[in-house]
């Protein structure tokens, strides 16, 4: 072998001597942040809504994230999961996850307790033009665990209420035992904050509200398209119906936007693995808007 | 640029003289063919090679490398101190190709959003040589503007006879280039050397693969087409396209816990878009399960994806995927669709 030497390096060291939080997270971007449960919330019976505090205060203060964005939950041993952000960044200090129990990695989430620590690196991606959206009428809608980055929108939307014009959100699940957030959402309706459609594939003797697909409310619904933001989030085979009728009220391509769920790995458009034709959803969405998304190939 | 010339026989002295300070691989013959390995003296160099089995990517983007290491006691960080070890290395003998792979690497792993800093690291230790070439029978680099490199080399030697033109990157190579050679100015007919070298070069490619204008538009004009139907039928998904590749990047994380299940370590693996599972997510969805649609999203990422992001070819036609497909699936398959369809129309 020739005189080579090693050189030694590593990639954690600058971590642990940067003065700054943002500094901190910027050095080595693969490295999650210790973060504790603070709150743990049964949901339905497939989702727990999981509030989450960095253990670091240097962290904690520089962790700022927007309505959209979405982190990566670090189980060491089990893995690394992509998820989107429930709470809204107008509550500061912690972050809330809403995590359908549905592979190994979200079967361990739910089987931990307040107080447990895990990894969390982010926040990532591009979200939800709220600036823009004020002073708009907005409109809503989402399928089942899409209303998991919605809340992000839609309770940043209520903390700053007088901002925006007539909010309306449209919410279909599959059963009335899926619907998550009722309570929550029917007082602000019943305060008339919003207008709200709750509406399931598969009624029971106690629902009360609409029957049938997400895009059943679009045919009594009344839209000023020309100040109306839409905002859509849901199963792949969801996005190309609600987009359509959004369309047909005359909504602008540019101002209906959607949330797409795609295998965010590494969350910072390398690893590939969420490619959408010539778009990382992770760095280029995952939030784009229907002019965007019609020029992505095999985006819907 | 900074050019001088060098005598042939002085190649030696000047991989001495890396060896002094730097692990320096190069092409050697393996078997039938040729790879990219450490050397111990230049007798082993094959320096007319045609083009290696495997690409230099792994030495920036190792196929396994460790992210961190961690425990899995739980109420602490999590994370234990780590180290990871770089051997500074001179990669000798690179194509044009090779290396415009490599900077195409560059532009995804040294984004400003999100350096990385494995693979920095590997970057920052490792000198790159690279040297003029003959195209084989699948070369297509000079379709996709790879044929020639203007950046990410610290030399460059073209072979101009008994002598080199030696294009010098880097000052840390021309401290050494000085040191072992003896460079001198280029003169007239070095200079008309030069010429005829990379005219004949030029006129050496196989005229039998197409040459197509608007690639990355008619990639999307003909994303519909039942072409891609056909070209995906065939792929076995082996994934050996990818590995080849120079410019495959794709990566998975995955956590390895020791025997105890007490520590354990987070890796980053190669991967591959044509694998499977590639695009599955929780809950079961796969939004690229056919072969037609990962065959089709590869060869899209290579022609059209990355060129919208970047502004150039991801793939650099340097071949390896033509003989690597056991399904004769490769980016020349997509030129001669594309030839086909301007005959067509021509009739």
């Amino acid at each position: 072998m020739p005189n080579s030497t090693c050189v030694k390096v590593n990639p954690l060291e600058s971590a642990s001597i940067a003065l700054s939080g943002a500094e901190m997270m910027r050095a080595n971007p693969y490295r999650p942040w210790p973060a504790r449960i603070t709150s743990i919330t049964q949901l339905t019976e497939t989702e727990k809504l999981f509030e989450f505090r960095f253990v670091d205060e240097r962290i904690r203060s520089a962790f700022h994230h927007e309505p959209g964005q979405f982190v990566e939950v670090s189980i060491f041993g089990v893995g690394e999961a992509p998820i989107s952000i429930s709470s809204s960044p107008s509550k500061g200090g912690f972050i809330e996850l809403c995590v359908r129990r549905a592979g190994e990695f979200t079967q361990r989430l739910h089987e931990m307790q307040c107080g447990d620590v895990v990894g969390i690196r982010g926040p990532y991606g591009n979200p939800f033009p709220f600036e823009e959206m004020k002073g708009h009428d907005i409109l809503l809608v989402a399928g089942g665990l899409g209303i998991a980055p919605l809340r992000s929108l839609i309770n940043n939307i209520h903390d700053e209420r007088s901002e925006f014009d007539n909010v309306t959100i449209i919410y279909g699940s599959k059963n009335p035992g899926e619907v998550m957030f009722r309570d929550q959402f029917e007082m602000w309706r019943h305060r008339q904050d919003f207008d709200l459609y709750l509406t399931v594939d598969n009624p029971d003797d106690t629902w009360d509200g609409e029957v049938g697909l997400v895009t059943a409310p679009f045919a009594h619904l009344e839209v000023d398209a020309g100040n109306t933001y839409g905002a859509v989030c849901g199963p792949p085979v969801m996005y190309r119906f609600v987009v359509e009728e959004m369309r047909k009220k005359g909504i602008s391509y540019d101002h209906i936007y959607m949330s797409f769920e795609r295998h965010m790995k590494c969350g910072m458009g390398k690893c590939g693995h969420c490619q959408i034709g010539h778009q990382y959803c992770c760095i280029d969405g995952p939030v784009f808007n229907y002019w965007e998304a019609k020029n992505i190939q095999g985006s819907m | 640029m900074l050019y001088r010339v060098i005598n042939a026989d002085e190649l030696p002295a000047l991989i001495e003289a890396f060896m002094k300070d730097y692990e320096v691989v190069a092409p050697v013959a393996k078997g039938k063919s040729f790879a990219f390995e450490p050397i111990a003296s230049f007798d082993e160099i094959v320096l007319d090679y045609p083009t290696t089995l495997t690409s230099l990517k792994k030495y920036y983007l190792p196929p396994k490398e460790t992210l961190f290491e961690f425990n899995t006691g739980g109420g602490g960080d999590g994370i234990e101190p780590y180290e990871m070890s770089v051997k500074p290395r001179v990669l000798f003998g690179a194509h044009a190709c090779d290396i415009n792979a490599l900077n195409n690497l560059n532009l995804v792993f040294d984004d400003s959003r999100y350096p990385d800093p494995y693979y920095d690291a590997h970057r920052k230790a490792t000198m790159i040589v690279g040297i003029s070439c003959s195209p084989t029978s699948t070369c297509f680099c000079h379709l996709l503007e790879s044929d020639e490199v203007r950046s990410g080399y610290d030399l460059f030697l073209t072979d101009i006879g008994d002598r080199y033109f030696v294009s010098i990157g880097s000052v840390e190579a021309a401290n050494i280039l000085e040191a072992a050679c003896d460079p001198r100015e280029a003169d007239d007919e070095d200079r008309s050397s030069f010429r005829k070298a990379t005219r004949a070069r030029q006129e050496a490619f196989d005229e039998g693969i197409p040459h197509i204008q608007e690639i990355p538009m008619l990639m999307d004009a003909f994303h519909s087409d039942e072409f891609w139907d056909e070209l995906g039928g065939r792929c076995l998904s082996c994934t050996a396209c990818s590995s080849v590749c120079p410019t495959c990047y794709c990566f998975d994380i995955v956590d390895v816990l020791d025997p105890s299940g007490a520590t354990g370590r987070r890796d980053r693996v190669w991967d591959a878009c044509t694998s499977p599972q590639f695009a599955l997510v929780t809950g079961g969805h796969n939004f690229r399960s056919s072969t037609k649609e990962r065959v089709r999203h590869r060869m899209y990422h290579k022609l059209n994806g990355f060129n919208s992001q970047h502004g150039r070819y991801l793939c650099v036609g340097c071949g390896r995927c033509v003989r690597a497909c056991k399904a004769d699936i490769s980016p020349i398959e997509v030129l001669r669709f594309f030839e086909k369809k301007g005959a067509d129309d021509a009739e």
